[in-house]
């Protein structure tokens, strides 16, 4: 009872995600909506503003510095809640 | 429809998304939802950096000079999911340790056990 | 005889290696692929394998739990710190490291030094998780 109602959920999640999935774009045209204007302007100015010559490093630790300031601190408060779980 | 067949990687991300969950729902053992979780989270990484690929182009490091605009990638989702995928190693680990606690009080890590332990003791 | 003899002989060789890897692929973060979150599993790695091989108090007496924890936190506001700095000088005009020639290692401004302060985040994070849950205590 309880496989086969898990199954049926599991298989309906599934479906509604494909009908979502089959209106998406073609993959990896040029034109496509998500390659507009903000990645062009990330590409070209890049290495002449931070001078990096990884373009992803680039924008994690200089455009959104602040973005991995909270990685670390999320990193940090982890290890923090696991010292504290284990504490007689 | 056709675009289910030839759309590889977003479809290979759903039936992931579908096989993780399906993982998370139907075993007893917490160890194996752990496992789920994790490979649901995974799925949803590789649906996002998917998005950034574009045919005939290569990887955004400048090796000798700068090519031109036209000849990289968008590299905006690698650069957001790498802080997604240090926020699900973080989660997995705080939930094996709350799973090491749970074993230590009940001796056993199959979930009907611990609950049915749990109703007839009202803990 | 020993039973390790093995394990511990290609241990003198192969750690030093790794670690010296990882700290190449912090350093060279703005270059090639890699930075702060990848060349930081890398030492963490090196650190597990070492308290596998050699035993729990041959880690301890080098890198003990106190000097990890005052590791992570010093990095961690170091970083803050950095950034603070950064953000706040494009107004008043404060000066600021030359960005130098691209493709050279002592280049980028501030990009270096935050990219080891996260390695050594991620590196000393994935030590003492390991080392809590390998034995049940703190």
């Amino acid at each position: 009872m309880r496989k086969i109602s898990a199954s049926l959920i599991t298989i309906i999640l599934i479906s509604i995600l494909l009908i979502g999935v089959s209106d998406l774009p073609e993959f990896g045209k040029e034109n496509n909506p998500s390659n507009n204007i903000l990645s062009k302007t990330y590409i070209e100015n890049t290495s002449k503003e931070t001078g990096a010559a990884n373009i992803v490093t680039g924008i994690i630790l200089d455009y959104r510095a602040l973005d991995t300031l909270m990685e670390a601190t999320v990193l940090f408060s982890g290890v923090t809640v696991i010292i504290l779980l284990f504490k007689v | 429809m056709d675009i289910i067949l030839t759309n590889y990687f977003e479809t290979g991300a759903v039936i992931l998304f579908g096989v993780g969950f399906a993982t998370l729902m139907l075993h007893r053992n917490l160890i194996k939802k752990i496992i789920g979780m994790n490979i649901m989270d995974t799925a949803i990484f590789l649906f996002f950096i998917a998005k950034g690929y574009i045919k005939g182009k290569d990887a955004p490091i400048i090796i000798n000079s700068f090519n031109g605009v036209d000849t990289y990638i968008n590299p905006i989702p690698s650069a957001l999911m790498l802080t997604g995928i240090v926020v699900a190693v973080t989660t997995t680990a705080f939930a094996l340790a709350l799973t090491i606690k749970l074993y230590n009080h009940y001796q056993t890590v199959d979930l009907e056990v611990i609950l049915r332990m749990r109703g007839e003791n009202n803990d | 005889m020993n039973k390790d003899i093995i394990l511990k002989e290609v241990g003198k060789i192969i750690i030093p290696l790794v670690q010296l890897f990882g700290i190449y692929v912090i350093i060279n973060g703005h270059l090639s692929p890699g930075g702060g979150f990848s060349g930081g599993t890398v030492l963490g790695t090196s650190l597990i394998i070492m308290h596998l091989i050699y035993g729990e108090d041959f880690v301890k007496n080098i890198y003990s739990r106190k000097k990890l924890l005052i590791g992570i936190s010093s990095s961690l506001i170091f970083y803050t710190i950095i950034k603070g700095y950064s953000f706040l000088s494009y107004e008043l005009e404060l000066p600021h490291p030359p960005l130098g020639k691209l493709g050279s290692i002592l280049s980028a401004g501030f990009i270096l030094p935050l990219n080891i302060a996260v390695g050594i985040v991620v590196a000393c994070v994935f030590y003492i998780i390991f080392s809590i849950f390998i034995k049940d205590e703190v």
